[in-house]
Formats: structure tokens, C-alpha cells, sequence
């Protein structure tokens, strides 16, 4: 039976995923965008995991997703343009939002999944969030959601107190 | 030799029309083998004005990026192109004839590709205000872009070349070209209403939305602004004053790019960011090709053929390169095909007595290719850029919804084009 860890770099070795894995909420494809949008923006979390109709993981949406997705591609293009317009984000929310689902917030090309496995270690969850950019992977056990770790969680894992 | 050029001519020329692999690829190949196999050498391809790259073309565009690299931080395109949304009082007619007007005279100056990726998010956004569809305003001003961008030396590429193979002069392209480009974008103003039918339609009520943007607001450096100003000033008096100073369009923008780079102070990664590597090094690439067939003798042969199949009559033969020029351009890159035609019309031209006629065949060779990038989605890189940038947008650009207006667009363009030729150069010389 191996010792327990004695100093924080050990624990932080021999932790794994389920260990450092919190509740996360999740949402479908066909969820209801304006209920998800609030959800991001009320709980403050850095993204929501979508699940198929199977409770399958299909994607994680980034709160930097909404965001993009509720800037117009045009002042993406040429940012000078939003200084020119009186109007707030806010004006545009509910009309963007309006009538969709999930699976429209959604980038058209599905990038890979952010999930790790139950057992993973501390530098390969940061190793797949490091390689996708994501703040959030999900983790999955007997191929189920079993919560989520965000990129927060991870950092205060790892940094000294 | 000969057969070996013109076959990895063909085959990189056919890559690049097909897009079957990236088109620097195919350029950089074919000059590659050509250059492995001893069809040229260092020494024609490096150092010939004949037969090598044209570092006056390449250097005028590397200038030219940069000075626009740093114009386009100012905001002063977005102060012009908000400002004429606003006078133009929320009609949607009258936005698209202002704003494509505005993309005709930008695009003389600057390039075509930079003209449409300024224009095109303020487009989008007063469209978005009137809530009517952005996709005809996208379509006219990048027409608007090919026509206003024959009128300069510097207005597109393909006149760039045309200049330096021939000695012709930025005024020589301001006296003879521009005057054809006014007459064609009073034409052009004319049909909108009627090639754009049924995309005028907005609500009154959301007129306001428009006269409420802040075109003040897109000027956030002004000193910035005014040394752009001064230095284009500067440049263009170069330009202009070639017969005076003689100095070369490309040392003008080279020495006007150093300038503004020394006096705006902007960060070095920033200006770099602007200048397109891949364009100058396809460029290269194609000018080593097509080096290769002056080399061995094929492009004197072409000039040959094409000069008896005219019977050595001039009017024939422009009409015949305005015509074919207008048509392939539509299916290539205007670029490549200009490249290759110039040696073709150089050498036409020496056959010819009358300078009237010798002008004819080049500004037959510019506006046909020009005019020609018009007719297909794919007939310019103006016209890919929109068609992107209308899809990121939620607005896609179908091939056919581009090419059905673009090819009745690039016959009436060639149409006034053939007796402004036609008058000028053979009626009235």
C-alpha cells in the first residue's frame, strides 16, 4: 500500500481526476440558449458541458463562446466599430438569443472534446486544457459524466498556499 | 527545353486555376523545376528585367502594404464610410451608390483586397441598423473595388505589372485609365437600381438607428491620422512628379513606407502583420515561370500568332485582348494571367508604328483583366474575401448569386470599355 503524500507536489502527483472533479451543471443540445446563458452567467462558471440526449458528452460551451457568438462578426472584424455605436450588449441579448437552443451557440466545426478519464493525473487534465485552451474538462468514469474540473480548480491545486 | 517549359507553365498554372493545391505552392514549384531542370537560371531569373522576378512590382506592393498597414489603424476609412451612410439619410439606394462609390475611390488608392476588408464590416453594420439584407450592398462594392481599382497604377496588382512591363506611368494610367473607370462608374451607379431589384425595401422607422452612430468615434488617433495623411501626400506627389524626380514608383512606396514606419512609431510586428509574405512570393514564383517563356522563345511565338490571327491589324487585336482578357480573368486569378500576357503585349507593341495603338493593347490588357475579375466568385481575391466575410456573418454568397450579377456586370463594363477604345485610340488619335 503506498505512503500518503507528505508534501503537496506528491499529493498533487497522485491525485487524479474524480478527486479533483466538482458537481457541474450540464445542459443538452436542445436546451432552451437564453436558460444556459443565464445558468453561465449567474453560477459565474467558465463554461457548461452539453450532453446528448444520451447523457453523453458532446461538447463544453465556453462562456467566451457566448460571448463571441453575441458580438457581431463585424465588430470582430473591425473592433474601431463598436466605439461608433451608442448601444449596449445588453440592447442585443434577448434578440440574439431569442428562440434558439444550445446547439446554435455552438462553433459549426466541432472542435474535440475537453474530457479526461476518472483516473487521469493533475498534468494530464492540464495537458489536454492546456492543448484544447479550455477552462473546463469534463470527467467521465464507465463512459458517464462524474462532474467537472475548472481551469480555477486546477491552478488551486497546484499553487502553494 | 521549350517543351518542358511550357508544359510546367501548364501544369502550375492549371494547379492554380483549380486550387487543387494552395497556388504559392504552385507557383514556387513550378519555378523550382524550372529552375532544377536548367530551363532558366540564377542569372535570368534573379537578375533579368526580361526573363527574371520584377522586383519593381514585388517592392511597390511590399511599400504599399505597409504604408496601408498603418493607414488603416487610423479609422478614417470607418469616419468616410459612416459618415456617407448618414447623408445619405437611411435610403438604402442611396447607401449602396455612396458606399460603393466610396470602395471605387479607396480602391484606385489602396488595394482591392484591403479596399473590401475596411468597407465591408461598416457595410454590414448599416445594414444590420436597417435591417435589411447586407448580401447585394457586399456584391456592388466589391464590383465597385474591381472597376475603381483599374483607374490608378497602384490600384491593382494587375496594373502594377502592366506598368512596369511596359514603362507606362502613374499619370500615364490616371490620364488614360481613370477617365474610362468615371465613365464606367457612372454606368455602374445607373444599373444598381435595376441589377440589385428588390433590396431596397426598410423600415422608415429604423432610419434612426443609423443617423444615431458616432462616426467620430472611429478616429481614435489623430496624430497618427495626420502623419498618414502627410505621408500618402507625399507619396502620391511621388507618383505623380515620376517625369520630374525619376524615382521609381517602387523606391516612392519603399521610402514612404520608411517614413511613416519611422514617424508613427508603430510596433514593427504590427506593420509586418500587414504586409501578405505569401501574395510578394507568389508573385515571385510566377514572374520565374513566366521568365522561363520569354527565355526559350515561346511568348515571341504567342506574340507571333496572335499577331496573324489579327493580320496585324490594331484595332482587332485590342479588342481581341480586351475580350479574352475579360473572359479568363473571370476563370483565373487576374494576377497570373496578366503576368503572362504582359511579354505577350510587349511584344505585340513592337510590331506597332503608332504610340496611340501601342497604348491601346496595354489599357485593352488592364481593363479586360480588371473589369474580367468581376464576372465569378472566384474571378478576383476581393471577391473570395466578401464571400467569406459574408458567411461569418450569417449572410453566405452563393457562386451563382455572385456570378449571375457579375458576368451581366463585367459585359456591361467591357461593353463601354471596347468604343472608349475604340474612339480614343483609333477614331479620334
Amino acid at each position: 500500500m503506498p505512503s500518503a503524500p507528505s508534501t503537496r507536489s506528491e499529493y498533487c502527483g497522485n491525485v487524479h481526476a474524480d478527486q479533483m472533479a466538482e458537481d457541474f451543471p450540464v445542459v443538452t443540445l436542445d436546451s432552451d440558449a437564453r436558460d444556459a446563458v443565464k445558468l453561465l452567467a449567474e453560477r459565474r462558471l467558465p463554461g457548461l458541458i452539453v450532453v446528448d440526449a444520451k447523457g453523453q458528452p458532446t461538447s463544453v460551451l465556453g462562456a467566451s463562446q457566448v460571448v463571441r457568438f453575441l458580438v457581431p462578426s463585424y465588430v470582430q472584424d473591425d473592433p474601431s466599430l463598436a466605439r461608433v455605436v451608442d448601444e449596449t450588449l445588453a440592447d442585443r441579448v434577448a434578440d440574439k438569443l431569442g428562440n434558439l437552443t444550445v446547439r446554435k451557440l455552438l462553433p459549426s466545426d466541432p472542435a474535440e472534446l475537453p474530457v479526461v478519464n476518472h483516473d487521469d493525473t493533475v498534468l494530464e487534465v492540464a495537458a489536454i486544457m492546456a492543448r484544447l485552451r479550455c477552462p473546463l474538462v469534463a470527467v467521465m468514469k464507465d463512459k458517464e459524466v462524474v462532474g467537472a474540473i475548472t481551469a480555477s480548480r486546477l491552478l488551486e491545486l497546484v499553487m502553494p498556499h | 527545353m521549350t517543351v518542358i517549359a511550357l508544359v510546367v507553365f501548364v501544369a502550375a498554372y492549371v494547379l492554380i486555376a483549380t486550387e487543387w493545391t494552395h497556388k504559392l505552392l504552385a507557383a514556387l514549384g513550378g519555378a523550382a523545376v524550372l529552375l532544377a531542370l536548367g530551363v532558366t537560371d540564377s542569372e535570368h531569373a534573379f537578375y533579368s528585367h526580361e526573363t527574371g522576378i520584377d522586383w519593381d512590382v514585388v517592392f511597390l506592393l511590399l511599400g504599399m502594404m505597409i504604408i496601408v498597414g498603418i493607414l488603416r489603424r487610423t479609422g478614417v476609412f470607418e469616419y468616410v464610410a459612416i459618415w456617407a451612410a448618414k447623408r445619405a439619410k437611411g435610403s438604402p439606394l442611396r447607401v449602396m451608390i455612396l458606399l460603393t462609390l466610396i470602395t471605387a475611390v479607396a480602391s484606385s488608392f489602396l488595394d482591392n483586397v484591403t479596399t473590401v476588408l475596411l468597407i465591408a464590416p461598416v457595410t454590414l453594420l448599416v445594414c444590420d441598423r436597417l435591417g435589411i439584407n447586407p448580401v447585394p450592398f457586399l456584391i456592388a462594392e466589391v464590383m465597385a473595388s474591381n472597376i475603381g481599382g483599374a483607374a490608378t497604377l497602384i490600384g491593382d496588382p494587375p496594373n502594377i505589372i502592366i506598368a512596369s512591363r511596359s514603362g507606362l506611368t502613374f499619370n500615364d494610367f490616371l490620364i488614360h485609365l481613370a477617365p474610362l473607370v468615371v465613365i464606367e462608374l457612372i454606368v455602374f451607379t445607373l444599373v444598381l437600381p435595376r441589377l440589385f431589384k428588390g433590396s431596397f425595401a426598410a423600415d422608415p422607422e429604423r432610419v434612426d438607428d443609423v443617423m444615431r452612430l458616432n462616426e467620430r468615434e472611429a478616429i481614435h488617433d489623430r496624430t497618427l491620422l495626420i502623419k498618414s495623411g502627410a505621408v500618402l501626400l507625399l507619396v502620391f506627389t511621388g507618383f505623380i512628379g515620376h517625369s520630374a524626380f525619376h524615382i521609381e514608383p517602387s523606391i516612392v512606396a519603399l521610402l514612404g513606407a520608411g517614413l511613416l514606419v519611422l514617424i508613427s512609431k508603430v510596433p514593427t510586428r504590427d506593420y509586418m502583420s500587414s504586409v501578405e509574405w505569401q501574395t510578394l512570393l507568389f508573385f515571385a514564383g510566377l514572374f520565374v515561370m513566366v521568365g522561363a517563356l520569354v527565355k526559350t522563345g515561346l511568348i515571341a511565338d504567342l506574340a507571333g500568332w496572335v499577331g496573324d490571327i489579327t493580320n496585324g491589324k490594331p484595332l482587332l487585336a485590342t479588342m481581341l485582348i480586351l475580350v479574352v482578357s475579360a473572359v479568363l480573368s473571370g476563370i483565373v486569378d487576374n494576377i497570373p494571367y496578366v503576368a503572362t500576357m504582359s511579354p505577350v503585349v510587349l511584344e505585340l507593341t513592337k510590331t506597332m508604328s503608332d504610340p496611340a495603338h501601342v497604348h491601346a493593347l496595354w489599357w485593352a490588357l488592364a481593363a479586360g483583366a480588371d473589369f474580367g475579375g468581376n464576372a465569378t466568385a472566384v474571378g478576383a481575391s476581393a471577391n473570395v474575401v466578401v464571400i467569406g466575410i459574408a458567411l461569418r456573418a450569417g449572410n453566405p454568397i452563393s457562386f451563382w448569386e455572385f456570378t449571375r450579377k457579375g458576368v451581366v456586370m463585367t459585359a456591361i463594363t467591357i461593353a463601354v470599355a471596347a468604343p472608349y477604345l475604340w474612339l480614343r485610340y483609333f477614331v479620334l488619335a
